[in-house]
């Protein structure tokens, strides 16, 4: 089953996407607060899948999109967004992103999103 | 001067329960039975659901509950939706542009009125006649979108639909489109529920929401059946959630244990 590694700087939306995740039956890779500890855990653990919050400290998500792109072109990132952010969302899938997820997330919402760009 | 009848009929009204009564509709006036009310002083009306009956709620100095013949039904709904007492704006409306943050292919602008109840919004037109209730509306914002090949301002309004966040654009004059997003915002606020929500309650509410069980948001935010209890209680007693299903927790009698034993062998 794909690896997917989780990126939000709150506990609780990590808490809840992995649980939304795991119970669809993909495994979580590692979890990063930040766009920073993002770059560095994808070149570590090599996930199949990105979920990348936007707003986040040190290095937004989109930064973190950007790097990873850089490092691995077939990188396979979903943005998570809230509504009303269409536009960085548009900017993000121009810079590489596969798909996003809108919060507050439905768990059948992501899980289908996340299978789309896996291909699972 | 002498009233133009629009329809007259046979109908229901329900007074504590069904009793049959005419219906006339003039240019000024809905009768049925003893009721008159002056259509264009129709404070807001809506679908409701009467001891299984469909029927049409309007408001003026408390609820009037009738029921139209089935065929006449939405040409009594148009007509009254149409004479509400609130004001009304020319607009280009999209619903649901979204859904769940996806797009909907089949989404179409449509020419119509926008109108302001007590109750919510109204999209008017010919074909639909639509109210969103204040409860389901998240949020108002102007943004610049491409329409036609054009970039225009529009009202983006999201609201709750089946569960699902949508997002639908409304389009009109610049000046009214300000005055309607201030507005809007100034109704929304209005009518947000007024309740102080510690961080795990608002926590417990977006789990809710994402769909995940009952053992899932006690392990998640890590308290016992009892507490996660009480907090749902609480959402409920404050008209956040209702309660869909009753679970029971069961223990086996010896008899029970037994029956398992005999079971594996």
């Amino acid at each position: 089953m794909s690896k997917v590694l989780i990126v939000d700087d709150t506990a609780f939306m990590r808490k809840l996407l992995k649980n939304i995740l795991f119970g669809a039956g993909f495994d979580i890779a590692g979890e990063a607060e930040n766009g920073k500890q993002a770059v560095e855990m994808y070149k570590e653990l090599n996930p199949d899948i990105v979920t990348m919050d936007i707003v986040m400290p040190d290095m937004s998500g989109i930064d973190a999109l950007k790097e990873i792109k850089g490092m691995d072109k077939s990188a396979k990132v979903v943005m998570c967004t809230a509504v009303g952010q269409e536009k960085i969302v548009k900017t993000a899938i121009k810079l590489g992103a596969k798909g996003y997820i809108i919060k507050p997330f439905q768990g059948p919402k992501v899980v289908e999103e996340i299978k789309k760009v896996t291909g699972a | 001067m002498t009233e133009k009848v629009h329809l007259r009929t046979p109908a229901k009204l329900f007074d504590g329960n069904w009793m049959d009564a005419e219906l006339l509709i003039t240019d000024q006036t809905l009768s049925i039975g003893k009721k008159k009310i002056p259509v264009n002083e129709i404070e807001d009306l809506g679908d409701v659901d009467v001891e299984g009956v469909e029927a049409i709620r309007i408001k003026k100095d408390g609820e009037t509950i009738i029921k139209p013949p089935e065929k006449i039904r939405a040409q009594v709904f148009r007509f009254l939706a149409f004479n509400l007492k609130a004001d009304r704006f020319a607009v280009y409306y999209l619903d649901s542009a979204t859904v769940g943050g996806v797009v909907s292919s089949g989404a179409k602008w449509e020419k119509g009125y926008f109108s302001v109840t007590d109750e919510g919004f109204w999209f008017l037109s010919p074909k639909k006649q639509q109210k969103m209730l204040f409860d389901n509306i998240g949020g108002v914002v102007k943004e610049t979108r491409n329409i036609g090949g054009k970039q225009r301002k529009v009202l983006v309004l999201s609201k709750v639909k089946k569960g699902q966040v949508a997002t639908s654009l409304l389009m009109c004059p610049e000046t009214t489109l300000e005055m309607l997003e201030n507005y809007i915002t100034r109704l929304i606020e209005t009518h947000k529920p007024q309740i102080d929500m510690t961080e795990t309650e608002k926590e417990i509410l977006t789990l809710v929401y994402s769909g995940l069980d009952f053992v899932s948001i006690e392990n998640i935010v890590g308290i016992s059946t009892d507490e996660l209890n009480e907090y749902y209680d609480k959402l409920v007693e404050n008209g956040l959630a209702e309660v869909v299903k009753v679970r029971k927790e069961i223990e086996l009698t010896p008899r029970g244990v037994t029956m398992v034993g005999n079971a594996s062998k």
